[in-house]
This record gives structure tokens, sequence and C-alpha cells, in this order.
């Protein structure tokens, strides 16, 4: 219990660090968004009006707690482009994205997993060197290649989904998810790759540790071992692999989106970066921080509850 | 009830036999000492009883009988039941023999999981009692223990009750004392000699140190790459050793421990010693701190290394 409460209360003080490097950086380079917003026309009073309106003349400090406050009660400030909250215009943005990688991250679990004991238990086959070729062609093949490939195979041969013509979520949530699979399946294959190899490389450690010899001695075969107790010694290094993934897919998004024309975070975030509509790019880059904090956060309670021995400290 | 004739293993990526013509018998309820300096192959040897050795990694040739049956040769399945079932093994290292994440009272019930049909319950009653078997002091919070939790001499004993709870006919030890301190050590072979007598387990005990063994076993095998060099009674091993090689091993006890060594093993021909003080240690030994234990209890004045 201890150890839960410890865990949160560093992940709260990561966030909040992370949010103020955020915000000291983005007060930097963003200037003065009151110009921004009014553009080069606006007259000295005008600006004057405007920046008392967002709080801009008083304290750093202030500034970002006001900031801070907004952020967690969904008011993430004003789009510079469209002139709008910007926690509206990212709201189904977000939608689309989590659920891609969502679907992307439950394709990577159900297929790494069995692939990666199949791979343990094989590896001193004859077709090692094949399966060895495919894990790293998988890995090293690029995420936009794979993505045109996809959206030209299934979208434009098979014609599985329209690509381009992304069905609303409201309207049409199977359409949006078949449309979403074949995205999510362009970020899951090189992560499965990886996250095979790891596998593979852990149970094969794991099985020539000492225990196993005693469990050998006992009276168990081979995959009793497996299931009794090579798994679960495997299971953290696992864990841990799968909470950089989580958090490392967000990222990976950004380009499938692109390919597929998803309108998700990915897209968005590309494009605000290109109209310099700071409110928008500050308020995603926080969410993917925190997205990415959470993950690891995740990660290691799970691996916790797992290992008894992380509660000492020893390796969290 | 334990015959190796004649065993051969070399592994594939060696020169040399690890194993080369071993043969020796262990009688019902005998406490057999095996030593030898390392890599002269005991522990090959034991694998090889135990149905342990990585077939395919290395060539063997001989035979293992254990009550008639060839362990050496045998297949998979007929191997697996005899494993933990008929044989025990206890290996060096507790804390690395143990699975990390699995409560040790698990630990000691698994054998009874695989080979028996009985229910959980009766399992945590078996285990629980093999847990005080070998004299663990608050045997039911050892049971709900992580090996981490617990000190190496608690975990040794865990694993000798694990090793003991299906009531094998055969223990091998391959030297289940070494990384232990020396008054832990002390204490664990009196617990050895004593489940010996209470349960009528027949023991390979294994040790690089032939004053270890000759504190527990009747009877000595000297190995040194790969053959065995001497074979008798242990205090003729101890004090008329035949080969140079035995008596080079016994030139490196200290005189004053040999000492010591002739009168504990002339009056133990006399008379059946008390083995309170070995209980009363054991319960000294606590989970914080077995180093503080060890300091404080002395047992038997003696010392063993
Ligand atoms: N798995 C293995 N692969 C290759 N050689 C081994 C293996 N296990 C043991 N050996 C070799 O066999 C010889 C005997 O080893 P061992 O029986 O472990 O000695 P010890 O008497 O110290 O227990 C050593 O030379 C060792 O290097
Ligand atoms: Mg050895």
């Amino acid at each position: 219990m201890k150890y839960v409460v410890r865990r949160i209360l560093a992940l709260i003080i990561t966030m909040i660090m992370v949010s103020f490097l955020a915000f000291a950086a983005f007060h930097i380079i963003s200037g003065d968004p009151a110009r921004a917003i009014l553009g080069m026309n606006a007259t000295e009073s005008q600006l004057k009006v405007l920046r008392q309106e967002m709080g801009l003349d008083k304290p750093f400090m202030v500034q970002y707690l006001n900031w801070l406050i907004g952020f967690f009660t969904g008011n993430l400030g004003i789009s510079y482009s469209y002139r709008q909250p910007v926690s509206e215009l990212i709201a189904p943005k977000l939608k689309v994205t989590l659920l891609m990688v969502l679907i992307s991250f439950v394709i990577i679990i159900v297929c790494s997993v069995p692939l990666g004991l199949r791979a343990a238990q094989k590896s001193r086959g004859r077709l090692e060197w094949l399966r060895t070729t495919i894990i790293q062609l998988c890995m090293a093949v690029p995420a936009f290649f794979l993505s045109i490939l996809v959206s030209y195979v299934f979208g434009i041969i098979f014609k599985f989904f329209t690509p381009g013509d992304f069905p609303k979520i409201e309207k049409d949530l199977a359409g949006a998810v078949k449309y979403l699979f074949f995205a999510a399946v362009c970020i899951a294959i090189p992560r499965i790759a990886m996250a095979v190899r790891m596998l593979k490389s852990t149970l094969i450690e794991e099985m020539e540790k000492d225990y196993v010899r005693t469990a050998i001695s006992r009276g168990n075969d081979r995959t009793e071992v497996l299931k009794k107790h090579v798994l679960k010694n495997s299971l953290v290094p696992t864990i841990t692999f799968l909470g950089q993934t989580m958090a490392e897919i967000v990222g990976g998004s950004i380009v499938v989106e692109q390919v597929f024309g998803i309108p998700g975070m990915g897209r968005f975030l590309v494009a605000s970066i290109s109209n310099r509509d700071y409110p928008v790019v500050e308020a995603l880059v926080v969410i993917l921080a925190f997205w990415v904090i959470l993950s690891g956060t995740l990660a290691d309670l799970i691996n916790q509850k797992i290992d008894p021995r992380l509660k000492l400290g020893g390796r969290a | 009830m334990l015959e190796v004739r004649d065993l051969h293993v070399k592994f594939h990526n060696r020169d040399r036999e690890a194993v080369a013509g071993v043969s020796f018998k262990l009688n019902d309820g005998e406490i057999l000492g095996l030593v030898g300096e390392s890599g002269s192959g005991k522990s090959v040897t034991a694998m090889s009883i135990a149905g342990l050795l990585p077939r395919k990694k290395c060539s063997y040739q001989g035979e293992v009988l254990v009550d008639g049956e060839d362990m050496l040769h045998a297949k998979r399945a007929l191997l697996r039941k005899v494993q933990g079932n008929k044989i025990g093994v206890v290996f060096q290292e507790p804390m690395s023999a143990m699975d990390p994440l699995m409560k040790v009272g698990r630990q000691v019930e698994e054998v009874l999981a695989i080979h028996t049909d009985l229910s959980a319950e009766e399992r945590k009653k078996r285990a629980i009692q093999a847990l005080t078997d070998v004299e663990l002091p608050d045997p039911e919070a050892v049971y709900d223990k992580y090996p981490h939790e617990l000190s190496g001499g608690m975990l040794q004993r865990s694993m000798i009750a694990a090793a003991i709870v299906s009531r094998p006919s055969l223990l091998l030890l391959d030297e289940p004392t070494t990384a232990l301190d020396v008054t832990i050590q002390a204490q664990i072979l009196k617990l050895l000699k004593k489940l010996n007598r209470k349960h009528k387990i027949s023991m390979l005990f294994i040790s690089h140190n032939l004053n270890v063994v000759r504190k527990l076993c009747s009877r000595v095998i000297v190995m040194q790459r790969g053959v065995i060099v001497e074979d008798g009674l242990t205090y003729n091993v101890f004090f008329k050793p035949q080969h140079p090689y035995t008596q080079h091993l016994i030139e490196c006890i200290p005189a004053r421990v040999k000492l010591i060594a002739r009168r504990s093993m002339e009056e133990e021909n006399a008379s059946v010693d008390g083995d309170q003080a070995a209980g009363e240690a054991g319960k000294a030994e606590t989970a914080v701190s077995s180093r503080q234990a060890g300091n404080t209890v002395k047992a038997g004045g003696e010392h063993y290394d």
C-alpha cells in the first residue's frame, strides 16, 4: 500500500515538473499571445485589454498556476487559428487516437505473447534463421511504408475500407473501428517483432535459471515449468516493455494517421505546429507527456503486484 | 537402493569425460559421502542419478539403478514419476534454487501437487508438517513467506522440507551447506542426521570438504577427475587414506580440527549423541538475521570448515 502511495506521489510530482517545463518553454517561444490572436494591425490599447483578459499581465508563476488549474479543469485556453477553446478542438481527435492506440495495443499483446512463447520453445529449431530474419525485417520496416502498403492492399485492392474516408465514430462505430484496425496493425507490426524478440530472450534466460532445475527435479515437465514458474518470472520485464510500448505507439500513430488520413491527435499536432498554434501544441505536448508518465507508472504498479521484491525498492 | 554401474558422462563441448567410469552402491538408510575438489564430477554424478543431465549436450553410458530401475536411459515420462517422488534433491544455493515469485509453502508442496491427488488443504498440512520436521521456527509463517524474506539457513531448511515432503527413499544433497556460514552449516548437518534416523531416508551427501562429510557420513567416496580414487568407511578414509589424493585432501585440514574430529568420531562409535543442541539452534535462527544468530549460538562448539 505504501508503495502505491509513493509511486502515485512520484507520478504527480513528475507531471507537475513536466508541465512546468512545457509551460515555461512555450512562454518563451510563443512571444506575445495577444498579438498572435489579434494580428499585426491591432492597436496597443486593444492588445492591453486582451492581455488583461488573458491574465498575461500577471507574474509568471501566477500564470502557470492558472494554466495548470485550467488544464485539470478542461480549460486549455483558446486556439489562435480556430478561435475556439482548445479542449473542444482536441476532444474528438483524442478519442480517435486513443481508440486506435488501444486497438493497436490489444493486437500487440494478443500476437506477441503466443509468438514469443513459440519462438522461445523453437529457438534451437532448424528454421531459426528464417524466424530471426522475419523479426528483423518487421522491426526494420518503417511505419509509413507499412501504412502505404496496407492502405493500398487492403484499402484499394481488397476494399476493406476506403482510404481517406474515415467514418465518424459517433455515427458508425463499427466502420471506424474497422478503419482504425488497419492503421493499428501498421503501428503494431514493428512493436510485435520487438516484443517477440524480447519475450523470447527473457524466456530463454529464465529457462536457464537454477529454480527451473529444481522444478524439474520435482517431476515437472518443461511445459509445466514454463506455466508454473517461468512465465510469471518473465512477466516483469515484459510488462515494463509493454508500458514503454503503450507510450511509444502514440508517437508512432502520428505518421500512420497522416498516411491513412485519420483525423486524430497526431495529424492535429502536426498541423498546429506548422500554424504556430501554441495553446494547442502546448496542450497536446503535455497530454502526450502525461500519457508516457502514466504508462510507466502503471507498468511499475502492476510489476510490484507480481514481484513482491520490488516493494523493497530494489528494481523499481 | 541405489547402484551406479560404470557411469560415463562426457559433455560434447569438453575434451575430458566429466565422469569416467564411476561405480558405487548406496544401501538403504545409509548416508554416503561424496568428496572431491570442484570440477571432479560430483554434481554430474548426482545429476545423472536425479535424471537431470542435459541429455542433448552430452553422451552417457553405464547404469544408474534406483530400486532396480535404470534412471540414466529412462524415458522422460518414467523419469518424472521418480523425480521428486522417490528421489529428492537439495542444491547448493537455496536462494537461486527457489522460484523467487512463489511462496515457500507452495514450493514445498509442489511435489505433492504433481505426484498425489491430495486436496489443497491436505497438501498444506503435509507441507507445514515438513516445515516442522526441518525444525523451522513458526512453520505456518514460513509457509506464507517469499524466498527473499527468509535467511539462507531457513531457505535451505525449506528446500530440505520440499525434498522430503513426499517421503522419498533417496535424498541427493549437492553441497547443501557450502553457501551457508559455519554455524548454520552445523545445524543443517545435525538436522540431516536426524531426518535420516527418523524417516530412514538414504542420502548421498556431496561436498568438497572432507571434514564436513566425515561428521555426517558413515562411508565416503573420494572422486578426482571423474573417477573414484577411494571408497571406504569414513574413519578409515580419514585416518588411513590409501590414495595420494585423499592424503592431500586430509593434509589440508588443520591439525586442531583433525584432533577434534578424531575425538568426536571415537566418541560417536561409543555413544549415541544427543541432538537437542541442533533443535535449540534451529529456533534461534531468525528471518531478520541468520548471521546474528550464528554469532550467539555455538552448535556443539565445533567448526566445520
Ligand atoms: N552443462 C555442462 N556443460 C559442459 N561441461 C560441464 C557441464 N556441467 C559440468 N561440466 C563439466 O564437468 C566437469 C565436472 O563438473 P561437476 O560435476 O559440476 O564438478 P563438481 O565436482 O564440482 O560438482 C567439470 O569439468 C565441468 O566443467
Ligand atoms: Mg558441484
